[in-house]
């Protein structure tokens, strides 16, 4: 098992190396310029040109590339060009505010799925199913950007449950979390039913029911955790839209998070940042996907680490 | 046997759903008692779009920085709501001879840290920015300042490389005290100033935080902080207002939200005229677009009254130019191009702009995407269709929209000048040595020699009503000639909250009222629609 993370843990440098290739070519070929955005088309060429002397843009590229690739061996992210603050403290700053919010996310989408899951996948056709994947035919369809100011407008200024945005207590929290995991839910709760309906066939459960268990009984007591594999794939592959789902979530609840900062940082062509966020938000994705692989062999005991 | 166990699980279920709905109501009490959108009684909140560049005058050029910025710190000079320069640290100035400005600051003014403003202090700060090594974009705007000096702790004179009319603008730069440091990575707030306010925090992407600087006198009953919160969501900024987190709004707000929120009894509108001026620019590169009379028939293609009432909701006055009514060197008489498609497309057909295959003309249409120049780009595209134009839209964030701009990749684009105070800006945008990356705005390459003798004579004319009529010239020239096809000039308009009074709307958009803002003004004014 130790040996296993570890492999896997190694695994992530040429994750990191790519993701931070990827990025560097892509922020530095689209077009944009970092000092320009700082300073404005008002500064006087020498300005221009002393400010990129400064910053070191005016290295060739691959220079650029190299230095920052050594910079990230020793777990430097290089200068935020706009916060003038090492890019690794303005992430730790921001990172837990999107941690929080994806795992709120991911709660919400989980407690949303499993019910409506299960209902839809104990009897198919049924009325339940038929409400349950309509709710989930909705969820996928409606955008973030439409379900929170929706919500807003419902929990916040109508019933008045709810602050509008910011991050503070719990309260701050429910908003974004239902509008960045009901998606999610929707894609889960399909999943699910899909399990579901697939291991009703099973032998073991033909067994518990002829043992006397009502089927809906044989369904989650033993049906779930056998259906459970699957979605846990599906989980550990959707952080990736969960994490992206942070960026216009983050917008629309001035949530002060990853997702915002990147959004900023693409705008005034702060390479480091951006170049940092996405590296953040990459190894998250890669390190979610590993927990998901080791959640396999608890809930699946034929499943051994090795 | 399995008749026997269901009603079992079936009541065990029943009981755990209401425990669980018991939790689920007493989760939200909890929640309904933890929250509650009431304003605190000495703070007001505006919500802002974005965070400022810099918190040092010395560096701010963009809007949001100067808004925030002329809270905190004062000038020697500014600019009030007509247009008329006001003395501020200056008690009074003079012009003793075409290159020299004299100002005599007064004796009582302190910066927040309880520091005396002085002559020293106002020296520092241009010498600061004209300093190669500071490295700032203010630099270039003060290249006709050839020094700064000062006869006694509270005169101070300016010289210019030689008459210069616009040279009172300078003094409108905000002061930091003597000896500021270039702003380093630990302090995000910036160096105490001598405004209403002083900064108490500054989290970038966040919120900015404005205490009254105990140095300034304030008006009974104004609060003593002002929260700017950064909301990027222009509909969440909208919801803000009308629950009552926030408290003010300028120019934020997008128009067709402004009839919900009229209908909110707490909040008050206010529309007044305003002096930010959206145009159309041309590529003059393109051969054909060198062409007048595929200007004019562009300009002829744009029903300008009907993008005014439904898109911008009446928010806005159609422009004939550059300099709004309220500025003095204004002409009232200028050419205007009505909307007449057919005119257009004779135009176009007399300069034989030549049409693809599908008997189309295309135009490619740069802008930086908001939901306002995206409805233009919309509204543009259908009209111009009808002459026979299709205009390709091509929407962009601000980096790439310039990075095409400066290369010119673009036929057409549109942009807007906020603050537009003296007609020199005219040099600024039409003067054919003007053009990117020399300091300029001349982004579509405009040349005619006319207008640049023009603008020159009109930055060394000191009198004021030899000003007055180069700049009519400049005017007409603009409006025959076309370099721009005017818009509209945008309303200043106010959203607030009922309960502050005293808040008077700047032309140019300028917050400083805020600091003279009451929760009971007696008297006050309220703004109407």
């Amino acid at each position: 098992m130790i040996a296993y993370v570890t492999r896997r843990l190694f695994a992530l440098i040429p994750v990191a190396l790519g993701v931070a290739t990827l990025t560097f070519a892509i922020i530095h070929l689209v077009p944009g310029d970092p000092v320009i955005a700082m300073l404005g088309e008002t500064a006087a060429p020498a300005d221009v040109e002393g400010m990129r002397h400064q910053l070191g843009l005016d290295r060739p590229v691959l220079e650029q590339y190299f230095s920052y690739l050594g910079g990230l061996a020793v777990g430097d992210l290089g200068e935020s060009i706009s916060y003038r603050k090492p890019v690794s403290r303005i992430i730790a700053e921001r990172y837990p505010a999107t941690i929080e919010l994806a795992a709120a996310g991911m709660l919400v989408a989980l407690l949303i799925a499993f019910p409506l899951g299960i209902i839809a996948g104990s009897k198919p056709g049924g009325t339940g199913d038929i409400a349950a994947m309509g709710f989930a035919i909705l969820g996928i369809s409606v955008p973030h950007i439409y379900l929170g100011p929706l919500l807003m407008i419902l929990f916040s200024l109508d019933l008045r449950w709810l602050p509008l945005t910011g991050r503070g207590g719990f309260s701050h929290l429910v908003l974004p979390a239902i509008t960045l995991g009901t998606a999610l839910a929707a894609i889960i709760a399909r999943m699910l039913r899909q399990s579901l309906i697939g291991v009703r066939e099973s032998d073991y459960m033909r067994t518990a029911i002829s043992k006397g268990l009502s089927e809906r009984a044989a369904l989650i007591r033993h049906g779930l955790r056998n259906a459970l594999t699957s979605v846990i794939t599906i989980i550990g592959l959707q952080m990736g839209s969960l994490l992206s789902g942070t960026l216009i979530t983050e917008m629309i609840f001035s949530w002060p998070g990853l997702g915002r900062l990147l959004i900023s940082a693409i705008g005034a062509r702060d390479y480091p940042t951006v170049e940092g966020c996405v590296l953040a938000f990459a190894l998250t994705y890669v390190v979610v996907n590993m927990a998901t692989d080791l959640i396999y062999a608890l809930v699946d005991p034929r499943v051994r680490i090795s | 046997m399995g008749a026997v166990r269901k009603p079992v699980l079936v009541r065990m279920m029943i009981a755990r759903m209401r425990r669980c709905a018991w939790l689920l109501t007493l989760t939200m009490i909890a929640l309904t008692s933890c929250t509650g959108a009431h304003r605190s009684p000495d703070t007001i909140q505006v919500d802002i779009e974005g965070s400022p560049i810099s918190t040092d005058p010395r560096f701010t050029t963009d809007i949001l920085s100067s808004r925030i910025n002329e809270l905190v710190f004062d000038a020697m000079v500014r600019i009030d709501r007509n247009g008329q320069f006001v003395a501020r640290l200056a008690e009074s100035y003079e012009r003793p001879t075409p290159t020299e400005l004299v100002f005599h600051l007064r004796h009582d003014v302190h910066f927040s840290d309880g520091r005396p403003l002085t002559a020293r202090d106002v020296k520092f700060t241009f010498d600061s920015i004209l300093a190669p090594e500071t490295g700032t974009p203010k630099r270039a705007g003060l290249s006709h300042l050839k020094s700064v000096s000062t006869p006694d702790d509270y005169t101070v004179v300016m010289t210019t490389d030689g008459p210069y009319a616009p040279a009172l603008e300078f003094a409108m730069q905000t002061i930091v005290p003597d000896g500021t440091p270039l702003p380093a990575r630990s302090s995000a707030i910036g160096p105490p100033g001598a405004g209403p306010f002083r900064m108490a925090s500054f989290v970038r992407d966040e919120s900015i935080v404005l205490e009254r600087n105990p140095y300034f006198p304030a008006p009974a009953n104004a609060p003593s902080t002002i929260l700017f919160k950064v909301v990027p969501d222009p509909t969440v900024r909208a919801l803000e207002l009308t629950e009552g987190v926030s408290d003010f709004s300028e120019n934020n707000i997008q128009p067709d939200v402004l009839p919900y929120l009229s209908k909110q009894p707490h909040l008050a509108i206010s529309k007044s005229p305003g002096s930010s001026y959206r145009y159309l620019a041309f590529n003059f590169r393109d051969p054909y677009l060198r062409d007048v009379r595929v200007r004019r028939a562009i300009a002829y293609s744009i029903d300008r009254a009907s993008i005014i009432n439904s898109m911008m909701r009446g928010a806005a006055r159609a422009a004939t130019g550059l300099l709004a009514p309220e500025n003095w060197a204004y002409d009232g008489n200028l050419p205007i191009y009505n909307y007449d498609p057919a005119k257009a497309r004779q135009l176009l057909d007399e300069a034989g702009y030549p049409a693809g295959p599908d008997g189309m003309r295309r135009l490619r249409f740069v802008y930086k995407t908001t939901p306002e120049q995206s409805s233009l780009a919309q509204a543009l595209q259908a009209m111009f269709k009808r002459v026979g134009i299709t205009l390709e839209i091509r929407s962009n964030e601000f980096a790439t929209f310039y990075s095409d701009i400066q290369k010119g990749n673009f036929d057409l684009t549109s942009l807007n000048w906020v603050g537009t105070n003296d007609p020199n800006h005219y040099y600024m945008i039409f003067d054919s040595k003007m053009t990117p990356p020399h300091g300029g705005f001349n982004r579509g390459y405009y040349t005619n020699p006319e207008m640049d003798r023009l603008v020159e004579t009109g930055a060394r004319t000191l009198d004021l009503s030899e000003r007055e009529q180069i700049y009519a010239q400049v005017q007409r020239l603009a409006a025959e000639d076309l370099p721009y096809v005017s818009l509209w000039w945008d309303d200043t308009v106010v959203v607030m909250n009922r309960e502050l009074h005293g808040f008077t709307p700047y032309p140019n958009g300028s917050l400083i009222s805020l600091a003279t803002l009451t929760l009971q003004g007696p008297g006050a004014a309220e703004p109407s629609e």
